[in-house]
């Protein structure tokens, strides 16, 4: 369109232009945001693959070119393999629990009522609060002797729990605490989806006989499905990450019951001083959960045809 | 609209009474009423518990945990021991070298600084990419947008070895620099100048104003609720920020208080009461400010889950 104008107005042959000059001006208001996010947000990328390929750490800088021997190593090293699946299994059950339960207090609690909007609040109150004061907080709570969580559940006579140093019980233990935590960010956005949905057609339903139960089949879950989508992406890449908890509670442990791939990438970069193998798991978690979200908005797009 | 609500209010319920329709109705606000205390006892105990556990010593945390009674909260003798501890004031908490304080001011410096420099930088970009005309800006917009499919927690790693490249880690540097700048309040806040009529700007550039005077006197004026919006996610953001500074600040003056926190757990004895004193001074502030803004946060996380 512009360009249609520039060839309309007879200019002189100068390369510096006025619009040129405009241009230029333009560029000075995004230019710091622009350095930022090559420097801090796609460098990190490329030095992540630099440093995996070559020799590097910290002290010494890059060395020798290695090629793939990191990758190599990480296909052969047991507990990349047990990281991952503990990420994936600290997913496919944080998420849809998490999901399911903000869906049904979004539900519930979707109405012009001051006691439901104190709920809200108090729901939502975890979310801005810092993951490390969560997570500590729900250590002491989880503790074995003197944890109020094993207090309230020796009160009704049931025996002790020892959630943190069970490891089959860390791992859930974390979960329940993360489900707890991001609840209210989840249930936020579901409301606002269901603020969407017009009411005309919960009465068209009604007028029909159609039950509390089939009205949520047939209209709410429908209708919801791009945010439902939206969430389940967000929620996917952001569990994926988890770490926090981890480093707080469990420090991957007991028997690496908990190690998170993001954790056992800490520990290899700055407990192992082994920051090369750090930085090709970096990558290919990177890949990974970069595959994650161009196969979710796939699914997204296609939802905005439908 | 109306004529269908009527209709509603018509149809009969088979059987229906008007003392049964009654107990149906009480019975669910029943329900609901302690459905929603079940939820918020879940919610507020473990805050109760750390606020209270705070203010009082630490033999009475475990001398009052069973069996479970009022005092298993309540404290017997009030106290701000573990707050003295934590602040390093008091002589036990100098011994162990304990400075939350400093901490705190870290905390609120590089909070601060991020939040002011992300109002300025990313409301130019914003203002960029919604109202100046550039070629090919719909790819620049797009090298913006696309730094938000790159997981956050997965790239510190290699983000300290571009810090710690340019010789910034251990600074405070190192906790401003890479966050000056936001993909997604960018976006938020071409959202909310959308929302501006272009006449404004037109009227003020034919009254001679530049480009910086119809940002700052046209659109800043006119987007006060996005950027309160989009400053309180950010500062909520950098505030509750831990495996950053965790790893890109190795000296203890420039600990932030969050890694302070954490640090308290990794020793070989625990001090429960010093956890939760601290815990409360970190988490104390955001959640105030959280109360008093509800509307703004709620707006911002909605604006993230439905636009995005």
């Amino acid at each position: 369109m512009s360009a249609v104008a520039a060839q309309a107005i007879p200019q002189t042959r100068r390369w510096w232009t006025t619009r040129r000059r405009g241009h230029a001006i333009a560029l000075l208001f995004v230019i710091p945001a622009l350095v930022n996010f090559a420097v801090f947000r796609y460098l990190p990328i490329l030095a992540a693959i630099r440093s995996s390929l070559w020799q590097y750490s910290l002290l010494g800088g890059y060395g020798q070119f290695i090629g793939l021997q990191a990758y190599v190593r990480m296909l052969q090293d047991p507990i990349f393999w047990k990281s991952l699946q503990v990420t994936i299994a600290y997913v496919v059950t944080k998420v849809p629990a998490q999901i399911a339960l903000s869906m049904g207090l979004a539900l519930f609690l979707a109405r012009e009522n001051r006691f439901a909007a104190v709920v809200r609040s108090a729901i939502f109150a975890p979310v801005v609060s810092s993951i490390v004061v969560v997570s500590v907080i729900w250590a002491l709570m989880y503790h074995v002797q003197l944890g109020l969580i094993n207090s309230i559940i020796t009160s009704v006579g049931l025996p002790r729990i020892a959630f943190i140093s069970n490891p089959d019980l860390a791992l859930a233990a974390i979960v329940i605490m993360m489900v707890w935590k991001e609840i209210g960010f989840s249930m936020i956005i579901l409301m606002a989806g269901l603020k969407g949905i017009p009411d005309m057609f919960y009465e068209a339903a009604r007028i029909d006989g159609a039950s509390g139960w089939q009205q949520f089949r047939g209209i709410t879950l429908p209708l919801l499905r791009r945010v439902l989508m939206f969430v389940v992406v967000t929620q996917t890449i952001f569990s994926f990450q988890v770490f926090v908890p981890v480093y707080t509670m469990t420090h991957g442990g007991p028997l690496d019951a908990t190690k998170v791939i993001v954790y056992y990438i800490y520990q290899n970069g700055f407990l192992f001083q082994d920051m090369g193998y750090a930085a090709a798991m970096s990558t290919v978690t990177l890949a990974i959960l970069l595959v994650v979200s161009a196969v979710q908005m796939r699914l997204l797009r296609s939802e905005v045809e439908y | 609209m109306l004529k269908r609500a009527v209709l509603v209010e018509r149809v009969p319920v088979p059987g229906a009474t008007s003392f049964t329709r009654w107990l149906q109705s009480a019975m669910q606000q029943t329900w609901f009423y302690v459905l929603g205390a079940v939820v918020l006892v879940i919610y507020v105990t473990p805050f109760l518990w750390m606020i209270l556990g705070s203010l009082r010593r630490e033999v009475e945390i475990f001398q009052y945990t069973y069996p479970l009674t009022v005092r298993t909260f309540v404290p017997v003798e009030w106290s701000l021991k573990n707050f003295l501890d934590v602040l390093g004031i008091s002589p036990e908490g100098k011994s162990f070298g304990l400075n939350f304080g400093r901490a705190l001011l870290n905390t609120t410096l590089v909070s601060a600084g991020v939040v002011a420099s992300s109002l300025v930088f990313n409301t130019m970009a914003a203002y960029f990419f919604a109202r100046l005309d550039f070629p090919r800006k719909g790819f620049l917009f797009l090298f913006v947008i696309a730094t938000l499919l790159i997981p956050f927690e997965a790239v510190m790693v290699p983000l300290y070895i571009v810090v710690r490249s340019l010789h910034l880690q251990d600074s405070y540097w190192a906790l401003i620099l890479p966050w000056y700048a936001s993909p997604f309040v960018i976006f938020a806040l071409v959202q909310f100048f959308g929302e501006i009529p272009k006449e404004l700007d037109e009227a003020a550039i034919i009254d001679g104003a530049s480009h910086f005077g119809v940002l700052r006197h046209v659109i800043v004026p006119n987007a006060v609720p996005g950027l309160v919006t989009t400053a309180l996610l950010e500062f909520q953001f950098i505030w509750n920020l831990f495996y950053w500074p965790l790893i890109a600040v190795g000296s203890k003056d420039l600990q932030t208080i969050q890694v302070a926190i954490a640090q308290q757990t990794t020793q070989t004895q625990v001090y429960w009461g010093r956890i939760f004193a601290g815990s409360v001074l970190a988490s104390v502030p955001v959640i105030v400010l959280f109360l008093l803004m509800q509307r703004y946060y709620v707006k911002g996380v909605v604006m993230s889950g439905l636009k995005g």
